[in-house]
């Protein structure tokens, strides 16, 4: 067949379906099986045309014409809430759960020195003094005191709760974006944030109950804790995954150790997100509320904790969740 | 042969991709500058939306000031993944520029692969200004960022340039001998660049093909090689008499 036959053949199909593509692109619906139907066909002239070595301007129109029909038929449709649901209940967990490995490491990596700064700033004031500056533990101190002037437990009105939320996600979550994205520099980004917040909460913790503020700090803190303190552990593993995923790539190469490992590490991620936004959530709306008594932030604080635990530890287990 | 490509350089930035369908789709990555355009566009685009989210929620106090900070959020993490994950598998600043986002395999981007690739900007913004992403685009052969590395994507040009018409109409000449399709190919490709090579250098490559004319009839009016070597291109183009 000569090219110009097979132009005027199926020329009229190829403006068809330009037209319908176009159509779909707009976002309105189109019959899906006669698009299926014609892209095959014109995958076929595809073919064809490539393999006879028609001219380039045919096949690059072809071609061209696949392309974006190929964006559209394999785009990704399934957001609704039941995949979130799924994403929820079944896929995390899972994920976090097949990388207690990293998990595990991003933990120790957080809590050891969370332990040990803790204790060290509870036995004096020299080591907070080492790890930051007069006038930030000042800052705290205030914060925390039974003055007018404490963030922590004192009356605020509903709208400063809502810029406070704000400021949490802005910026625990870039925080916890942070820690993952520079997990790919061979893991030591993602260690450094872990290492770096897990000092600083300890630090300030012993420094606030030493000085004899600990019953402001640990009614504000020890809810939302349960979400924040998880959700850095996970994006740091994560960050970790990725990271000591391409520096020891078994029999892959780096680059696609580097891929796989990303891949994996990603549900963490979702899971740290997820995590750091329900903590943003109680620590504006919850965790600063005065006329809650601290035995029911206790209570409430032992549930959460709870809850989180039990969401990453059991949560999918089932067979029946297999695909 | 003068002018091929010695082992280890190439002729262009192809990635050829295979589809489930059994066609090769050639992908055209965008380079340094097309992408360095978008971005600039896309920080536009976001500073100017900061900008009214921060006039407009202003005056509305602490719940305006939350709503300031999400927004922020929103716009400086969360914008490239939306529109990414849209249809045009794009942001505005890459729509603008022709450019948009596919797996490695030539599919539609998935939401793994668009947080992957976007949250990832913080290892490429290191040390500063971009600097460790801009240094790994211009060492990979396909001008990936350390996030399309690790996320397996590809930035390439939507609308690929094609360089090649259809062949200039002419009275059809049948060729000497039979030609085979590296032949056909050839002569169809020369001739779907009649109009964007100079007379001198078109008829300079006529002269290659020389070979494959038929003798001048008696009865054919005088033409130049380059005209008779249309004819045959217009001949394997199917057009006859």
């Amino acid at each position: 067949m000569t090219p110009m036959r097979f132009e005027a053949e199926y020329g009229a199909l190829w403006n068809e379906f330009a037209e319908q593509l176009a159509l779909a692109r707009t976002g309105k619906p189109v019959d899906g099986a006669l698009l299926a139907a014609r892209y095959r066909r014109m995958c076929e002239n595809l073919a064809l045309a490539q393999s006879r070595a028609y001219p380039i301007h045919l096949v690059a129109r072809l071609e061209a014409l696949a392309q974006d029909a190929h964006q559209l038929i394999y785009r990704r449709q399934d957001y609704g809430l039941h995949r979130l649901g799924r994403l929820l209940r079944v896929e995390l967990p899972r994920a976090v759960r097949a990388e207690a490995r990293y998990v595990l490491l991003a933990l120790v990596l957080f809590a050891l020195p969370m332990a040990l700064s803790f204790v060290l700033a509870l036995k004096g004031p020299d080591f907070a003094l080492h790890l930051l500056e007069a006038n930030q533990l000042r800052s705290f101190e205030q914060m925390y005191a039974d003055g007018k002037h404490a963030v922590g437990p004192k009356v605020r009105e509903a709208s400063s709760d809502w810029q406070m939320f704000g400021y949490y996600i802005f910026n625990n979550i870039g925080i916890g974006f942070r820690a993952f994205g520079a997990g790919i520099l061979a893991g030591v980004g993602s260690a450094f944030v872990l290492l770096y917040n897990g000092l600083f909460f300890g630090v300030v913790a012993g420094h606030l109950t030493r000085v004899g503020l600990g019953h402001n700090f640990w009614p504000f803190v020890c809810t939302h804790s349960a979400f924040e303190l998880t959700g850095i552990v996970l994006s740091g593993a994560a960050g970790l995954r990725m990271g000591l995923g391409w520096l020891s790539p078994g029999r892959m190469t780096r680059l696609e150790a580097l891929r796989a490992s990303a891949l994996a590490a990603v549900p963490l991620v979702y899971a740290a997100f997820f995590l750091l936004l329900v903590a943003a959530g109680f620590e504006a709306f919850w965790s600063g509320t005065p006329w809650i008594a601290p035995q029911v932030k206790y209570t409430v604080a032992g549930v959460c904790w709870v809850l989180v635990l039990a969401w990453l530890l059991l949560l999918g287990r089932k067979a029946k969740h297999a695909r | 042969m003068e002018g091929a490509a010695a082992p280890g350089q190439r002729v262009d930035t192809l990635a050829l991709v295979e589809t489930p369908e059994g066609i090769v789709l050639s992908l055209q990555p965008a380079g340094l500058v097309a992408r360095t355009m978008a971005f600039l566009l896309d920080l536009a685009i976001r500073m100017g939306v900061d900008l009214v989210l921060v006039l407009v929620m202003g005056a509305w106090g602490g719940l305006g000031g939350g709503f300031i900070l999400i927004g922020l959020f929103s716009v400086e993490w969360l914008y490239p993944i939306v529109f990414e994950l849209s249809r045009w598998g794009a942001t505005p600043g890459k729509r603008a520029a022709g450019l948009r986002v596919v797996m490695d395999t030539g599919l539609p981007i998935t939401p793994a692969a668009s947080f992957t690739r976007n949250l990832l900007r913080v290892a490429d913004f290191l040390p500063l200004a971009y600097a460790f992403g801009i240094v790994t685009m211009l060492l990979n052969r396909e001008c990936k960022r350390l996030g399309d590395l690790a996320a397996g994507t590809l930035v390439v040009h939507a609308n690929p340039v094609v360089l090649h018409d259809a062949p200039p109409p002419g009275a059809p000449l049948a060729p000497a001998r039979p030609l085979n399709a590296r032949e056909q190919a050839a002569i169809l490709s020369w001739a779907g660049r009649a109009k964007r090579l100079t007379p001198a250098r078109f008829e300079e490559l006529a002269q290659l093909a020389a070979p494959v004319l038929p003798p001048v009839q008696a009865d054919e009016p005088k033409r130049a090689p380059a005209e008779r070597l249309l004819g045959v291109a217009q001949w394997l183009m199917g057009r006859r008499a």
